[in-house]
């Protein structure tokens, strides 16, 4: 499809990186100086800034967890969203991500919220309880009523289209 | 022999206050959901269920081919946009292949040796009398001075050419490029898979990989979260009405089984009024095609009315059954596939209709020994060129459609798109704008490439004019998608089969006596006479050399070769050679198509059914 140039260098990204804010990064890491970039630029971004998950992913790639990332976070996350990612990598963070209270479990109020986030807010309740009792019923293998890291994995095998939606370009 | 069932289940041990307890739970298992109906349990077990189609998109894989431009629509509307316009662009070239064929096969020999044709008595009226280009277009390959052209097939009517070197059989040459048309159609059409991107979309692929973090755009992002909205939703209403109808008590349900036969009669009943009225246009096309000299407005409707009678049902008819489709209450699922289901057999069997009413005003059928075709075989007096006019029909055909997409694509769709943005009012904004729904747009591209199949064997220019139409179709498409439309919401899945057409097609051409008067075959019995009649002229070397290479002592190393080639369409060309010789074969198919109750049915269909549906299917590649 035309010239379809994904393999980014990391210098690509780190011109990315301080385009966002040039007065606060500077050109010289060597001495790898201290520079977090603030969510709000984070999340400006035009491959972020139409993405409902945006704030969790910075948060899941952020040291601090509130996203406020420095120039290696932002390579991380752009590294793990990218084609060359492992499918494991990848599902190791799609389970981060969707993990909102950080308790390395999907339970069903994390659920809900994605859910919400997926379909913008207009599902019923009745109908937001419904898909995620059916969720849980159809992942949960070690049936305590949350989903793992592994019955996240176990599902993900399953799904071929995985690797190319967990999938962002720059 | 042991039935098998499947059951997959993790165990485990759960600690609890007053010491543990087992559970077990079911992973997977091959029986369907059991609901329980007087105390009674039922258990269905499902086969094949690696494979639910809930989740599907219209897709349309090409082997080969660089879609620069429709890779942008790709990533905003979704992959089912992508194959249409993957679609629309391999018919395009499908089509001006066909012409280069034609041309240099049929065109530029008959050009070359113009000056020896013998003029017959094919009396043609008046050339046309006004000057303008919507004439020149619509009426003048009709009665005017381009009904005896290149444009139809009329005009081939060489047949020997005297003191000359060399002998070109113009009429082995039409027949034979007509032949190579459809088989390369057919061989393109073996590339081309008609699959379908199914997953397994359970609820939790849904919400886990349903979302497409390359998604740009706030609109691309409102829609994706719109499509898995619904599909969230349809999933959850199907699981509803599969619990409803296990509820329903036995009253409810025989009036619902009762409303729903009623319904499908109604639906048929409508198909069949659109039937009967491009029947009783078409005769009255026909039979005015005399009086409708002027070229006024008058003159347009009473030539164009089988056409717009056909463009019209093709667009109320599928209107109506969906409002049919409330009333029955089906599965979303099934709603989807019948109202499809519908639409097809609406557009393809009204094309048959319209031949079968020529053919049956050709032949004066069911009076065939009576009236005008005693003589000839055919009604001479209203046709003396049968296969002109015939071609004249499909071209009226292919032109109204090309001027209904033009006409829609700016009265219709632009002045839509200006208002919803300018004007905020409710309902304006309720009706909202276009939506590009891919479905009945493929079945459009469908319909019209086999109007133009139907059509070359008698109008030897109509690949090309077909090419122009499409091009003109894809510009057209293409701004209207970006500039008018937002995309469908709705996934479809169909398929396309359109094998049946060229055995009508073959039909017609063999049980009608060609023209008297005009055309290539003037002298022949019937158009395919002419290659056995060429085949028995060929030297003896030539013709025993012929019927070794497809018997079966060269077949079989060939298909050992075809083997290791690994090529699907390969294998199924060998197997014919193996069950037959494939000149022999196709000799048999076309005999037997003349003589169709001496040959029996169940031959050509067998043979045309296993073959080419079976074997030269083509599985979807990824």
């Amino acid at each position: 499809m035309g010239n379809k140039q994904t393999i980014f260098t990391a210098q690509q990204l780190f011109h990315r990186y301080r385009d966002l804010a040039p007065q606060l990064v500077p050109l010289d890491y060597t001495n790898h100086p201290d520079v977090k970039l603030p969510y709000e630029l984070i999340g400006s971004m035009p491959e972020l800034k139409d993405n409902p998950f945006r704030q969790r992913i910075a948060e899941v790639f952020s040291e601090d967890g509130e996203g406020n990332m420095t120039l290696d976070d932002f390579l991380d996350m752009f590294s793990v969203l990218s084609e060359m990612a492992p499918r494991d990598l990848k599902a190791y963070y799609a389970f981060k991500i969707y993990d909102f209270n950080n308790d390395d479990f999907i339970c069903k109020s994390d659920l809900e919220k994605t859910l919400n986030k997926l379909t913008r807010n207009e599902l019923t309740e009745d109908e937001v309880r419904m898909v995620c009792e059916k969720v849980i019923d159809e992942a949960d293998l070690d049936n305590d009523g949350r989903l793992s890291l592994e019955d996240f994995q176990h599902m993900i095998v399953r799904a071929p289209d995985f690797l190319s939606t967990f999938h962002i370009r720059i | 022999m042991h039935r098998v069932y499947y059951r997959v289940h993790t165990t485990g041990h759960k600690e609890e206050e007053g010491g543990g307890h087992l559970w077990e739970k079911t992973v997977w298992t091959d029986e369907t959901e059991t609901y329980q109906n007087d105390g009674k349990k039922k258990v269905w077990r499902r086969r094949k269920t690696g494979h639910v189609w809930r989740q599907t998109t219209l897709s349309v894989t090409h082997g080969g081919g660089n879609v620069a431009c429709t890779g942008i629509a790709a990533r905003n509307f979704g992959g089912g946009v992508q194959s249409y316009f993957v679609f629309l662009r391999f018919l395009v070239v499908l089509n001006f292949v066909s012409f280069f064929l034609i041309a240099g096969f049929v065109l530029i020999p008959t050009f070359c040796l113009l000056e020896e044709i013998a003029q017959f008595s094919c009396f043609y009226s008046q050339p046309a009398k006004c000057n303008c280009i919507l004439s020149w277009i619509f009426f003048s390959p009709l009665q005017g001075f381009m009904e005896y052209s290149y444009l139809f097939y009329g005009y081939y009517n060489i047949t020997e050419m005297p003191n000359r070197d060399f002998f070109y059989n113009i009429p082995l040459a039409y027949i034979l490029t007509a032949v190579f048309y459809f088989a390369f159609c057919l061989i393109s059409r073996v590339a081309v898979a008609t699959g379908s991107s199914t997953g397994v979309s359970s609820y939790s692929m849904i919400v886990f990989t349903g979302w497409d973090y390359s998604c740009l755009g706030d609109r691309a992002t409102k829609l994706k979260q719109k499509n898995i909205l619904y599909q969230l939703q349809v999933d959850l209403e199907e699981e509803s009405r599969k619990r409803h109808k296990a509820d329903l008590s036995t009253s409810k349900k025989v009036i619902l089984y009762s409303l729903r036969v009623l319904m499908t009669f109604l639906s048929l009943g409508f198909i069949g009024g659109a039937f009967y009225g491009i029947y009783v246009t078409t005769q009255f096309s026909q039979v005015n095609d005399n009086r409708a000299d002027e070229q006024g407005i008058l003159g347009f409707i009473i030539q164009y009315l089988p056409s717009m009678v056909i463009t019209a049902g093709n667009f109320v008819v599928p209107l109506l059954c969906d409002k049919i489709a409330l009333v029955e209450q089906y599965f979303p699922s099934t709603t989807i596939i019948l109202a499809l289901l519908r639409a097809v057999f609406l557009r393809l069997v009204s094309l048959g209709v319209l031949l079968y009413t020529l053919w049956s005003q050709i032949t004066c059928y069911p009076n065939e020994l009576k009236g005008n075709c005693t003589l000839c075989g055919y009604n001479y007096k209203e046709f003396q060129c049968w296969e002109t006019r015939v071609g004249q029909e499909m071209y009226k055909l292919t032109m109204f459609d090309l001027l209904i997409t033009v006409a829609v694509f700016l009265l219709v769709e632009f002045p839509r798109r200006l208002v919803v943005d300018n004007c905020s009012c409710k309902p304006v904004q309720w009706v909202g704008r276009q939506e590009f729904v891919v479905p009945s747009n493929v079945l459009g591209l469908v319909y019209g490439q086999t109007v133009v199949w139907v059509g070359a064997l008698f109008c030897p220019l109509l690949p090309a004019i077909n090419t122009l139409k499409f091009v003109i179709l894809f510009y057209c498409k293409k701004i209207t998608l970006f500039q008018n439309c937002r995309p469908a919401l709705r996934t479809f899945r169909s398929t396309t089969s359109t094998f049946f057409f060229l055995v009508v097609l073959l039909k017609l051409a063999v049980l009608i006596r060609p023209s008297y008067g005009c055309g290539p075959f003037h002298s022949s019995s019937t158009m395919w006479s002419t290659v056995p009649d060429s085949f028995n002229n060929l030297s003896n070397v030539t013709q025993e050399f012929l019927f070794f290479v497809g018997s079966q002592a060269f077949s079989i190393p060939l298909f050992a070769l075809a083997m290791c080639v690994n090529s699907q369409y390969a294998i199924c060309v060998m197997m014919t050679c193996i069950l037959n010789s494939p000149y022999c074969a196709f000799h048999g198919v076309i005999l037997c198509l003349s003589s169709p109750w001496q040959c029996g049915d169940v031959l050509c269909r067998s043979f045309s059914n296993c073959l080419w549906e079976k074997h030269c299917t083509a599985k979807s590649s990824a």
